[in-house]
């Protein structure tokens, strides 16, 4: 990247104000053209624990959260305990000095800037979260930025509370003057743009793109980190127009999904591994009855409950095989957030076309962050292809009886509206003939069984022809190619920027199609790659075996993930070089002191960090 | 030979199904005739209808009515969330659910308790045989405490009473009765065209095969013997001129949503189906004494639908075209403007 890009982490306990600190700096710089990327690192309660959000600020959209941090906002000790050792040399740590005192050295070079925060707020005393709008104005100098982003966020934030404005404005500016007055500003430096970015989570943007697909039915039972979906849904479904319900279970919930469906309205559902493992049995439902149905599994790291508010990529198994026998289905792996924008729209155009069940697997890092989105860039004028449906408009009744599951050369059976006149049909989840009619219900019938079978399975011959096929990005005949799908587009890009800067020729492939699979195109990629590199959130490799029983194709490396955290850029790095080096399983662990539980604040054990001298002795 | 044509002019045929593939003398078989004679003598468009069902030999029976109305078999137990969302999509169908014990009581439990609370505009009719036939017999959650299968095991635990249940959770409309009784039957089934919201039909329905014998509580026998009505019920369509005399205090009369009206004649000891406490208590009781309560247990006729409790468009999600269902770029933007 040429454009410089600041990191910026921030941390507290949940109930400090990280999210709504991270939210107000990070429309403060969007505001003067910069992109941020967020990812923000929290555990499942409401009050306590450590949450650590780290905002990538860059003119340069940047495409994952980064790999060290320029400086740190530190809202409680905890935070300035974790990660002061995470700072080099230039960085900085901002906290308020009334409060908080560092116990530890900081690494050689970083600058420590307390903030009096009492003597420069007169509100702190009645409002302690003064402290972070104190320390955002502070880091807003320190990154070359303007006041006036800064304020005007404050201002729209609390349009309806002007008496808060104005506490706010002077609390920013009391930090923003000092800051500007006794602290060294940040090496890089960042540039005001005239581009205009709005920040958003993946989740939203996957609700607007069904809802800008025409999705007209939503309903689900919250289940993190897919709830901001419903969430979305629910405070636009009156000014759109759509029917949005929060129902009992994940059971009801596709069922109605799908029984909306069957009746012509494009419906999409939302969830987690949990909620979709309730949801099975349905979808093989809408796979037999060859109903549309959108179902969104936002991945978080399993099994079970698992970490409910970390990222993985381990329900690979899970999409494959949801529901007993043999049914067309189509799995979709978004890789970016313009991706969960277009997959919608995408999965509703396939799922009608084929009249079967679209798994969108997302997963929480993508859908949960915040990211800055150039909006110009999202396309709401795409094609909308309902396939053969049948309705009051455009059918045509020629005297023959109608025939819902005709086994047509596509497999493709055109679809009524149910209540259109003269295609009265009955859909049955046993097995049935074309008419609809059971065929559980006759001794046996091998042939007309056999038929239906492979009806419905031909109807999978020509997805691949309405989904492009995906493309090497970099230069081919590099010495290695990384191959990765769905969310870990971003870093992969960078990792193959870092490793050709670095001498080692790389070339990247993502696969956002998994089912049903690209195998000529990817095949004929991958098989003119030297070496091939899979790298995957998961334990246990379940993307590279879908690529060997694709495809045959076995990679020379493996780099793996599975410790909740998402992979950086540095992580990719080393686990090539450890590859050419020999190793073919690389598993990443994210090592920063901040990660760990062994320092005074977490479980157990010593901590690296070397204590002050005054610290020592309390 | 053409047969007598209703007030839309079709014939009772038209709203036959096809040939029952049940036992001979199914409880469920007859209850399939009930509903083509309800629907017959109501008038009402086969087309507009929408048949829903979860799996048992009672799901199955909506092939045995109404041939030319759409059809959804469901999987087990989950067609109360089907047809809420078929609804949601589209209002304009009239919509008749046929589940067994099994598919509400066991497995369907959850998904029946949310739609009584949800007061959707659907017949939901349980076939009740106390077992699940299509798995061969075996107990289901209404069985009552001590009846026994052929195989001469015991049930041991209380039954739930899907009525009690239904008026519990806000059902504004509950009926039981007994396929073996023809009149009260098709009186119910025509009223429960009448009303708007969710009607609950607990249709005690013997299983001829599995639980028609001697110590079953769900027998022809035991029934026949132990059916306590609680009301004469007579119905009169909105669109049929008839006045009916009766002496004050002797009958109750219910003005439902679209006109008709629905005569309550009652027996010895009075019963009135709008107070929800005697409602709950006579099912207590009735219960008690071993014996089944039959005809409107509750009815509450004015109360709005689910589909009139949303806010959504008037005419249905599913008939809206592309123009309408996308918001396009303008509303885009006003989005994003909040984001930026
Ligand atoms: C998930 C699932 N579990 C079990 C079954 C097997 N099964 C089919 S019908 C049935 C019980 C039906 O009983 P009931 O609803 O009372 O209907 P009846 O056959 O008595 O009319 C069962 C257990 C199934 N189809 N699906
Ligand atoms: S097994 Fe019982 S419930 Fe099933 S069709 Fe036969 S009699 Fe009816």
């Amino acid at each position: 990247m040429n454009q410089p890009d600041v990191t910026i982490g921030i941390g507290g306990a949940a109930g400090d104000g990280v999210a709504s600190a991270g939210n107000t700096l990070a429309v403060s710089v969007a505001r003067q053209g910069q992109a941020v990327f967020a990812y923000n690192s929290y555990q499942s309660v409401i009050r306590g624990g450590h949450s650590w959000l780290r905002l990538r600020i860059s003119a340069k959209k940047p495409l994952n959260h980064g790999d060290q941090v320029d400086a740190v906002i530190a809202l409680n000790q905890d935070t300035l305990d974790r990660h002061l050792q995470e700072l080099q040399a230039g960085g900085l740590v901002l906290y308020n000095s009334a409060k908080l005192k560092p116990r530890y050295e900081p690494p050689k070079g970083v600058q420590l800037c307390p903030l009096p925060v009492p003597q420069l707020t007169p509100a702190y005393e009645k409002l302690p979260v003064m402290q972070n709008t104190v320390a955002v104005g502070a880091a807003m100098h320190l990154m070359g930025l303007d006041f006036e982003g800064l304020a005007s966020v404050l201002e729209s934030t609390f349009a309806k509370k002007p008496q808060v404005v104005k506490v706010n404005v002077e609390a920013a500016k009391a930090g923003f003057d000092y800051a500007a007055a006794h602290f060294q500003p940040l090496p890089k430096q960042l540039q005001k743009t005239s581009r205009k970015w709005a920040l958003m989570t993946g989740n939203e943007l996957m609700a607007m793109g069904a809802a800008f697909a025409g999705c007209k039915f939503y309903c689900a039972y919250p289940m993190s980190p897919a709830t901001h979906i419903l969430e979305w849904f629910a405070g636009h479904a009156k000014e759109l127009g759509i029917c949005v319900r929060q129902v009992e279970d994940e059971i009801s919930v596709v069922n109605m999904s799908i029984g909306a469906g069957h009746m012509g309205v494009r419906s999409m559902c939302a969830t987690s591994g949990g909620g979709l493992a309730l949801m099975t049995e349905a979808i093989g439902m809408a796979g037999m009855i060859e109903t549309p149905v959108v179902v969104v599994n936002v991945m978080r790291a399993g099994p079970s409950t698992g970490v409910p508010t970390k990222t993985e990529q381990a329900d690979l198994n899970q999409a494959f095989g949801a529901s007993q026998g043999d049914f067309p289905r189509i799995v979709i792996a978004p890789l970016s957030m313009h991706d969960c924008f277009r997959t919608p729209a995408l999965a509703f155009n396939l799922a009608e076309r084929y009249q079967c069940p679209v798994i969108i697997l997302a997963d929480l890092l993508m859908c949960e962050d915040n990211e800055t989105v150039d909006t110009s860039l999202l396309d709401v004028d795409f094609t909308i292809d309902r396939g053969e449906l049948m309705t009051e408009a455009n059918a045509q009744f020629d005297g023959k009886p109608y025939l819902r599951y005709e086994d047509t050369p596509s497999g493709i059976s055109p679809r009524a509206m149910p209540g259109l006149p003269n295609h009265l049909y009955v859909s049955g989840t046993d097995e049935h003939d074309e008419d609809g009619v059971l065929l559980s219900d006759v001794f046996t019938d091998p042939v007309r069984r056999k038929k239906m079978v492979d009806k419905r399975a031909r109807k999978m011959d020509t997805v691949l022809d309405h989904v492009p096929a995906p493309t090497l990005e970099g230069a081919v005949g590099a010495e290695l190619t990384l191959v990765g799908w769905g969310s870990t587009w971003g870093v992969l890009v960078e990792a193959v920027e870092r490793l050709n800067q670095e001498g080692i020729s790389a070339n990247h492939l993502q696969i956002n199609l998994l089912v049903p699979f690209h195998v000529k195109a990817v095949t004929d990629i991958l098989s003119r790659s030297k070496n091939i590199v899979i790298v995957e959130n998961n334990f246990s490799g379940q993307f590279a075996r879908h690529l060997r029983a694709e495809t045959g194709l076995v990679a020379r490396g493996h780099i793996r993930k599975y410790d909740g955290e998402p992979f950086e850029p540095k992580h990719i790095v080393a686990g090539v070089k450890e590859i050419l080096a020999g190793k073919d399983l690389v598993n990443v662990l994210s090592t920063e002191p901040g990660w760990r539980t062994d320092h005074p604040t977490g479980t157990s054990g010593d901590w690296a960090g070397r204590l002050v001298g005054a610290a020592r002795s309390v | 030979m053409a047969g007598k044509t209703n007030r839309i002019g079709l014939e009772a045929v038209s709203y036959r199904g096809s040939k029952t593939t049940l036992c001979a003398g199914c409880g469920h078989n007859a209850i399939s005739e009930r509903i083509v004679d309800a629907f017959f003598e109501m008038g009402i468009e086969p087309s507009r209808v929408v048949k829903l069902s979860g799996i048992g030999c009672s799901s199955k029976s909506p092939a045995y009515f109404l041939g030319s109305a759409h059809g959804f078999n469901a999987v087990h137990g989950r067609m109360p969330s089907v047809g809420t969302g078929a609804l949601l999509a589209n209002g304009t169908l009239i919509a008749i659910g046929i589940s067994g014990d099994g598919d509400t009581g066991a497995i369907g439990i959850g998904q029946f308790v949310h739609l009584m609370r949800r007061n959707l505009p659907i017949i939901y009719i349980i076939e009740d045989n106390g077992c699940y036939g299509l798995t061969k017999g075996q107990f289901s959650p209404t069985a009552d405490l001590g009846s026994r299968l052929k195989t001469g095991v015991v049930n041991d635990l209380p039954p739930i009473d899907t009525c009690a249940l239904a008026i519990e959770l806000g059902a504004t409309f509950v009926a039981r009765s007994f396929s073996g009784d023809k009149k009260q039957l098709l009186a119910i089934l025509k009223a429960a065209l009448a009303h708007r919201g969710t009607v609950m039909l607990d249709v005690i329905s013997p299983c001829v095969t599995f639980n028609d014998h001697e110590g079953s509580t769900k027998s022809y026998a035991y029934v026949k013997d132990h059916d306590d009505p609680l009301e004469e019920v007579s119905f009169v369509p909105f669109f049929e001129d008839i006045s009916v005399d009766y002496a004050p205090g002797t009958t109750q009369e219910v003005t439902m949503h679209d006109g008709s009206k629905l005569y309550l004649k009652k027996l010895e000891d009075g019963y009135d189906p709008t107070d929800k406490i005697a409602a709950l208590k006579r099912l207590h009781e009735t219960q008690r004494r071993g014996e089944f309560a039959t005809g409107i247990v509750y009815i509450e006729p004015d109360r709005d639908d689910f589909l009139e409790q949303l806010n959504t468009v008037d005419e249905p999600l599913a008939f809206l075209p592309l123009e309408r269902v996308r918001p396009g770029r303008e509303a885009l933007e006003e989005i994003m403007e909040s984001l930026r």
